[in-house]
């Protein structure tokens, strides 16, 4: 078990309302390996970013968070400081945002930016900070590095801010980066290019990858493994083969034939969808969480609260009762 | 008799550039040179990296900012000489956010009917039984008559939007990025949607998406867009078989299709988008192009008609040819 750059066990984020809590996150557990890629995916309010968010201990004051287990190499993190976790982030864990302009500072130059980082984890000469940072930008990609350094982040176009961004999070080496759709303010071109340079840098510094996602393109082109989340919930997850290849649960099923893609989706065709909204989390939710939207639901399903259980495959895990060969009839 | 809707010859709209004080302005060609043609029942997909100038040409089709030169005509009318009222009968947009396009101090049925009243349509009663019908149409039921915005899911708000669009039946609508704003399982209802209602309302389409999965699906017609120029334009069919302009190439080369046996693609597009106030000489493509000439920095390259298809490219306009021979 030592050799997870991260554990979580058992992670719930209740977000208290006027009208009831709000169980944002449910049970999650999750684990990284280094030189591994984890996809988090799933649509808009399922939870993902309060996940990435409460591992890294930076929910909003309201969020309660509850884990049972939280270990970072090997090492449980779950009950330090504020302090202490603040030596962490940045440093054993980087993370990247979507909108690389909001989460750099306008008001300084980037290499102002990059060399605070140093300063505030390593002690290190100022001289020593600036070169390395030039390092960095060189290592993403970035020509002219030098004059980027005096750069402020308005003179940079998105695709060099999320370079920047990148070089930032990499410049204390950490273990794991939690990358929250790193690419979706960017163009196709782009993102394809950010993509393949974050690949490359994690084989090289051999890190763990968190990446959070709502594009199933994304997904399946750089993931190791998937988590599917779906209310809350992970409803499935396994290898990224297993779940493009054999998904079990109807969610992700349902998901898989909502995408066109080109060459094996029948243009002007309808395409597959899955209808009804995701349910109400505030307050107590019994049974299947999808069972509204679901075509094979049955009455078992809204009776009790579902466990994931492991496929004949025991590195893919769903949370529905039935039966997928009996499910790959119907479908 | 195919009937033309749209048809425009050499569009282009400039913007002047403040560069800051005593440093006079500067021309920005977000539209240079822009022909194009669009027959009834047609889906044509606008595509591009951002900042190529797709939303500026459809505000100029939807009459919303005027050409510099060129001329644009709907339906056979220069479009210069239609009213206001009369045009926003023909051509209606949808935007890209849900979120922000619907006035949130307004019930769903008074947004939908606000463009009969703005054609100064005062009989309550049709208005009332038009909005319903259109609500039918496009999904919605009838029960959030009196909800408010905030009431209703993303892909609600954009039926709504749809709605609204179509409430006096225009024949053409201008689809902004229709689903980029909202989730998988929701974007496939509503690109049903558009499909079920161009067939039902016999409508003409012209859609702007960078998502090419969405555009191979939907339209019938794709151009590609870059610095303000078309640089290719061919039926979905060849242009997603048979691409031939190196920049198109390269689009759909970036293209992250959900298979997992398939790395990520190296697209060689090695520098980054130029910017619009100082493009690159001769083709504005070439700094970035994988097939370069020494001629490309000198002369921009001329229209061809190859195969099936609209190139702006050196490779296909025989100068290539003609140097070595």
């Amino acid at each position: 078990m030592t050799d997870h750059v991260l554990n979580v066990k058992n992670l719930s984020v209740d977000i208290p309302l006027a009208d009831g809590v709000l169980h944002a996150v449910d049970g999650i557990d999750i684990h990284v390996d280094r030189g591994e890629t984890l996809c988090i995916v799933g649509e808009s309010g399922c939870g993902k970013s309060l996940t990435s968010l409460a591992i890294m201990d930076l929910l909003p004051k309201k969020a309660i968070r509850t884990l049972a287990a939280l270990d970072l190499g090997g090492e449980s993190i779950l009950d330090y400081s504020e302090r202490q976790m603040s030596d962490i982030r940045g440093n054993r864990m980087g993370m990247i945002f979507q909108e690389p302009m909001t989460s750099l500072n306008p008001a300084f130059t980037i290499g102002n930016q990059m060399v605070e980082t140093l300063h505030r984890h390593r002690n290190i000469s100022g001289r020593a900070a600036h070169d390395l940072a030039k390092h960095m930008l060189e290592k993403v990609g970035i020509t002219a590095a030098a004059q980027r350094l005096n750069q402020y982040p308005h003179q940079l176009s998105g695709g060099l801010r999320q370079r920047v961004m990148i070089a930032m999070t990499l410049l204390c080496e950490p273990e794991l980066i939690i990358a929250d759709e790193p690419t979706t303010a960017l163009d196709v071109t782009i993102q394809a290019q950010i993509l393949l340079l974050l690949q490359e840098l994690q084989t090289e510094f051999d890190m763990g990858l968190i990446l959070i996602t709502h594009d199933l393109g994304v997904v399946a082109r750089i993931a190791t493994r998937v988590a599917v989340m779906y209310a809350g919930q992970i409803v499935e997850q396994g290898t990224v083969e297993q779940i493009f290849d054999n998904p079990m649960h109807p969610y992700t099923r349902g998901l898989m034939q909502c995408i066109p893609v080109p060459g094996k989706t029948r243009p002007g065709e309808p395409l597959g969808s899955i209808p009804g909204m995701v349910p109400s989390l505030i307050g107590r939710f019994t049974g299947c969480r999808f069972a509204d939207r679901c075509s094979l639901v049955t009455d078992a399903c809204r009776s009790d609260d579902i466990a994931l259980r492991d496929a004949t495959d025991a590195t893919q895990a769903y949370r529905c009762i039935l039966d997928p060969r009996a499910m790959a009839k119907v479908a | 008799m195919t009937e033309v809707m749209i048809h425009a010859s050499g569009v282009t709209r400039n913007f002047s550039i403040s560069r800051g004080m005593f440093r006079g302005k500067q021309l920005l060609r977000a539209v240079n040179g822009v022909d194009l043609t669009v027959t009834r029942g047609e889906v044509l997909a606008l595509v591009g990296e951002s900042g190529c100038g797709k939303t500026t040409l459809a505000k100029i089709l939807l009459g919303l900012l005027p050409q510099t030169t060129g001329s644009v005509s709907l339906c056979g009318t220069p479009i210069d000489t239609v009213p206001r009222l009369a045009l926003a009968r023909m051509i209606q947009p949808i935007f890209q956010d849900p979120y922000s396009s619907l006035n949130p101090r307004k019930s769903i049925g008074s947004i939908i009917g606000l463009p009969m009243r703005v054609q100064g349509e005062n009989d309550q009663q049709l208005i009332d039984r038009r909005v319903e019908e259109t609500m039918d149409l496009v999904g919605l039921p009838p029960r959030l008559l009196n909800a408010f915005p905030n009431q209703l899911s993303g892909g609600q708000r954009q039926r709504v939007a749809i709605a609204r669009a179509l409430v006096n039946r225009p024949q053409i609508v201008v689809c902004d990025e229709p689903t980029s704003a909202l989730d998988v399982s929701v974007q496939s209802q509503i690109l049903n949607l558009l499909n079920d209602l161009r067939q039902e309302l016999n409508l003409t389409y012209i859609i702007i998406s960078h998502n090419l999965a969405v555009v191979e699906h939907i339209a019938s017609r794709v151009a590609v867009m870059y610095l303000g120029r078309i640089v290719e334009q061919a039926d979905t069919a060849s242009l997603f078989q048979n691409p031939q302009h190196p920049y198109t190439r390269a689009l759909l080369d970036s293209v992250l299709t959900p298979d997992p046996h398939l790395g990520l693609p190296n697209t060689q597009l090695g520098a980054s988008y130029p910017n619009p106030i100082d493009p690159p000489s001769g083709c504005a493509f070439h700094p970035r192009c994988v097939n370069a000439m020494p001629h490309c920095a000198a002369r921009a390259p001329s229209g061809q008609a190859h195969k099936a298809a609209y190139v702006e490219c050196h490779l296909y306009d025989g100068t290539e040819t003609a140097k070595a021979g």
